[in-house]
C-alpha cells in the first residue's frame, strides 16, 4: 500500500474498522431500545388498565351486568349507597361530545375548505398558524373561559341552565376540537390531484361546483377520519369539562343539567386521594379502561379508513 | 372577462347565479377562520381584562402611599417600600428588615404591591395589610362605568383601588388562602423543574426513536409494530397517561408524588409527538447526502450524526419546542400523579413535592371566593405569555431554515 492510501484509508477510519463494528452495533442496539419504549409504554398502559379493572371486577359487591346497567354511579359514596353503573358517566361524555361535534364539524370542515381552496398562499400560511395556536391553548384555560366566560352568557339565553352543564362545555370543546379536523381535512384536499379539478373545471364546472362535487367527494376518507379523530379528543378530553360540566354523575339527556363525563370523574377520583386497592381507587382504572377502550377503537376505525377508502393518487 | 351580452337571458341568468353562489361558498367557508379568531382574541381579551379589579377596602391600617417616582424603583423596590411604611407606622425598619425570621413574618401578612389608583389618584406603591376588609369588589368594566359613583359614595377610611392581580407580589408568593395574598412562586419553580426533567428524558429517547426508525430499522413486521404503536399511542387521551404515572411510577415504583413521576409522566405524553415531528425533520434530509457520505466510506452512525442530524436539528428543535408547549399546559395527567393544590416550599429537586402553573390555576378556578378567579386569570396570563413566546420561537426556527433541497 502506497503512503497516499495508507492515509485515505485512516481518515475513513478503515484501519480499526474492528471496533468500529462493534461501536456501531451498540449504537443501533441502543436506538433500538429508546424506539422500544414506545412499546413497553403501550404494553404498561393496557397492563396497568386491566390489573386494576379485573380487581375492581372480580370483587363480589361488583358486577359487569350492573356496571353496564344500572343507571346510579356513586363508588366514592358509604358502602350501604355505593352503585357502580357506568351509564351516567358514558351519557355525559356523549352529550358533551355530541355538542363538541355540532359545533366543531361544520366549523373545522368549511376552514377546511376555505384553507385548501379559497385561501391565497399567505392568507392559508397565517390561518394556519392561528389554529395552531388554537389547538395549543391549555385546555385548563379553555375550562376557565366555558366556566366564567360561556356560561353566564348562556345561562341568560338558555333558560334553566345550570351554572355546570354540558351545554358550555361542549360548545368550547367545539372550538377545541376544530383544528384537528381543519389541519388532516385540508392535508388530504390537498393530496386530490390537479388533475381532478382541472378536468372538472374544463367541462365548464364553477369553482364552488368543483369544491362541492370534486374535491370534497375525492377527499371524502381523510374528512370522515379526521371527524372520528376529533371525537376521540372530544370524549379523552378532560379539563373542560371538569371545570366546566360538574362532576356530578347524572342519569339524564337534558343539557342543561350538572353532569359528570368519564374523565372528570377520574380526576374526581384521584383528587380524593383512596387508598390503594380500596374499590374506590380500583373503580377509577375501571372507568379508565372503559374510556380507554372507546378512544382507541375509534382510532383504529380511523386509520382503517384512511387506510382502506383513502385514494391513492401518483 | 365579462360576460354580458354571450347567451340567451336564461343562459346568463343561471350564470349570475352560480357567481352567487361561489360568492356565498366563499363568505361561509370564511366564516368558521372568522370564529376561530374572534374566539382566540374574546379569550385572551377576558382573560386579561379578569386581571385587573376594582376594590373599596376599608385597611385597618394606614398604609403608606409613595409617589410614583419613589416607589417604582426597580432595584431594592420591596425594602424601600416596607422602610417607608414602616417608619410611618413609627417601628424601627432594621429591626424587621434585618432579621430573617422577622422580615418573612411580614412578607407573609403583608403584600406590596403597586396599585394603578387610590382614590381616583394615579399610580402608587402601598404595603396592604392582607386582612384588608374588603367592602366590595368590582370587575373592570363595572368598576371603570361606575367610578365616579363608587368615588363619590366612599365612606370615611375607606379607599378605592384598583388592583392590578399580575403585579410583582404575585411572582413572588406561594399558593394562599386569601385571594390577596396568592402567588405563583412555587407552581413557576414547579414548572421549570418539571419540564427540564421531560425535556432530558424525551429528547433523547424520541430523536433515538426516530433516528432508528429512519435509519436503522430493517423492514420488518417489529418496525411496521412500532410505528403502528407510535400512532397509537399520539391518540390516547393524556388522562389515560395519567393513570398509567399513577399506577407505575406513583404506586409500583413507589417513586411517589414528587417531580420525576410528573417529568417521567409527561415525557411518555409527548414523546410521539417528539418521534413523529423528529422523523419529518429527518425524512427532509436528501438521501443524497447520506450516499455522498457513505461514498466517502463513513459508516452509519458517522452518516447520521456528521451529516443527518446537524441538517435535520432545526426540524426537530421545532417539533421538540411544541411538544414542551404542550407539556407546560397539560393538567390532567398531573392531577392523576399527585401535583398538589397547595405546597409549602418551592420545589428544589427531582424528588420534591410540587405543583406547576395549570394545576394552580385549575385550584383557584375551583375556589369558593371570587376574587381568586382574578388570581386564576392572572396565573393564565403568565401561562399564554410562556406558550406564546414558545410558539414565536418553533414558529421563527420554522420559517427561518425552512429550505427546499
Amino acid at each position: 500500500m502506497t503512503q497516499n492510501a495508507k492515509t485515505l484509508a485512516r481518515a475513513a477510519g478503515l484501519h480499526k474498522s474492528g471496533t468500529r463494528n462493534v461501536g456501531e452495533r451498540v449504537i443501533g442496539i441502543v436506538l433500538f431500545l429508546a424506539a422500544s419504549v414506545s412499546i413497553v409504554t403501550t404494553a404498561a398502559v393496557i397492563l396497568a388498565l386491566s390489573a386494576e379493572t379485573i380487581s375492581f371486577f372480580a370483587d363480589p359487591a361488583v358486577s359487569i351486568v350492573e356496571f353496564l346497567t344500572a343507571r346510579e354511579w356513586t363508588p366514592l359514596f358509604p358502602e350501604s349507597q355505593r352503585y357502580f353503573g357506568i351509564s351516567p358517566l358514558v351519557i355525559g361524555t356523549l352529550m358533551v361530545t355530541f355538542v363538541a361535534l355540532i359545533v366543531g364539524l361544520p366549523l373545522g370542515l368549511g376552514s377546511a375548505i376555505y384553507l385548501s381552496e379559497f385561501a391565497n398562499p399567505q392568507t392559508r400560511r397565517s390561518v394556519m398558524s392561528v389554529l395552531e395556536v388554537l389547538a395549543g391553548i391549555p385546555t385548563v384555560v379553555l375550562g376557565y373561559f366555558a366556566l366564567f366566560f360561556v356560561t353566564p352568557i348562556l345561562r341568560d339565553i338558555v333558560p334553566g341552565l345550570n351554572l355546570f352543564n354540558p351545554l358550555s362545555a361542549g360548545l368550547v370543546m367545539g372550538f377545541m376540537i376544530l383544528p384537528t379536523i381543519s389541519s388532516i381535512s385540508v392535508d388530504s384536499m390537498q393530496a386530490v390531484p390537479r388533475a381532478l379539478r382541472e378536468a372538472a373545471y374544463g367541462l365548464g364546472a364553477s369553482k364552488h361546483e368543483v369544491v362541492a362535487k370534486v374535491v370534497v367527494p375525492a377527499a371524502l376518507s381523510g374528512i370522515v377520519a379526521s371527524f372520528i379523530l376529533a371525537m376521540s379528543r372530544a370524549i379523552g378530553e378532560t379539563m373542560i369539562v371538569t371545570l366546566a360540566a360538574g362532576q356530578k354523575p347524572t342519569f339524564t339527556f337534558d343539557l342543561r343539567e350538572t353532569i359528570a363525563t368519564m374523565t372528570s370523574f377520574i380526576v374526581q377520583a384521584a383528587k380524593g386521594d383512596q387508598p390503594a386497592g380500596s374499590l374506590a381507587s380500583q373503580s377509577l382504572y375501571a372507568v379508565g379502561a372503559t374510556l380507554f377502550l372507546m378512544t382507541f377503537a375509534l382510532n383504529l376505525v380511523s386509520q382503517q379508513i384512511v387506510q382502506r377508502f383513502g385514494e391513492r393518487y401518483e | 372577462m365579462s360576460l354580458k351580452g354571450i347567451g340567451t337571458p336564461a343562459d346568463q341568468a343561471r350564470l349570475a347565479r352560480r357567481k352567487r353562489i361561489g360568492q356565498i361558498y366563499r363568505i361561509v367557508t370564511g366564516i368558521p377562520v372568522v370564529l376561530a379568531v374572534l374566539l382566540i382574541a374574546t379569550l385572551v381579551f377576558d382573560v386579561t381584562t379578569d386581571t385587573v379589579s376594582w376594590h373599596v377596602v376599608e385597611p385597618d391600617n394606614e398604609g403608606v402611599n409613595l409617589s410614583f417616582q419613589e416607589g417604582f424603583r426597580w432595584f431594592g423596590t420591596w425594602e424601600h417600600v416596607v422602610t417607608q411604611e414602616l417608619e410611618a407606622r413609627g417601628e424601627d425598619p432594621a429591626a424587621t428588615l434585618g432579621d430573617a425570621e422577622e422580615r418573612r413574618k411580614f412578607g407573609l401578612r403583608n403584600r406590596v404591591e403597586l396599585l394603578w389608583s387610590l382614590n381616583g389618584q394615579p399610580m402608587r406603591w402601598v404595603v396592604s395589610n392582607s386582612r384588608d376588609d374588603r367592602v366590595a369588589s368590582y370587575g373592570w368594566f363595572e368598576g371603570n362605568r361606575m367610578h365616579d359613583e363608587l368615588l363619590a359614595g366612599l365612606e370615611g377610611g375607606e379607599q378605592l383601588r384598583l388592583n392590578p392581580w399580575l403585579d410583582a407580589a404575585f411572582f413572588t408568593k406561594n399558593a394562599s388562602r386569601t385571594p390577596l395574598m396568592a402567588g405563583l412562586i412555587n407552581a413557576l419553580v414547579g414548572t421549570v423543574w418539571v419540564i427540564l426533567l421531560v425535556i432530558l428524558i424525551s429528547v433523547p429517547i424520541g430523536v433515538g426513536s426516530a433516528v432508528y426508525l429512519e435509519e436503522y430499522a430493517p423492514n420488518n413486521w417489529m418496525t411496521r409494530f412500532i410505528e403502528v404503536n407510535i400512532r397509537n399511542l399520539a391518540g390516547v387521551p393524556s388522562i389515560v397517561y395519567g393513570i398509567l404515572g399513577l399506577y407505575a411510577f406513583v404506586r409500583l415504583m413507589n417513586i411517589g408524588p414528587v417531580v420525576l413521576s410528573a417529568s417521567m409522566t409527561l415525557a411518555l405524553l409527548i414523546l410521539p409527538v417528539v418521534v413523529i415531528a423528529s422523523r419529518e425533520a429527518i425524512k427532509a434530509v436528501p438521501p443524497s447526502l447520506r450516499q455522498a457520505s457513505y461514498g466517502l466510506g463513513a459508516t452509519r452512525w458517522q452518516t447520521t450524526s456528521r451529516v443527518v442530524l446537524p441538517n435535520a436539528v432545526s426540524g426537530i428543535v421545532t417539533g421538540v419546542i411544541l411538544a414542551v408547549a404542550r407539556a407546560i399546559g397539560e393538567t390532567a395527567p398531573l392531577l392523576m400523579v399527585g401535583a398538589a393544590a397547595f405546597i409549602p416550599r418551592i420545589p428544589d429537586g427531582p424528588f420534591a413535592t410540587y405543583t406547576v402553573i395549570p394545576i394552580q390555576i385549575y385550584s383557584w378556578v375551583g375556589e369558593n371566593d371570587p376574587e381568586f378567579a382574578n388570581v386564576a386569570s392572572a396565573g393564565i396570563v403568565v401561562l399564554l405569555v410562556i406558550l406564546v413566546a414558545l410558539y414565536a420561537v418553533a414558529f421563527y426556527l420554522r420559517r427561518r431554515f425552512e429550505r427546499s433541497w
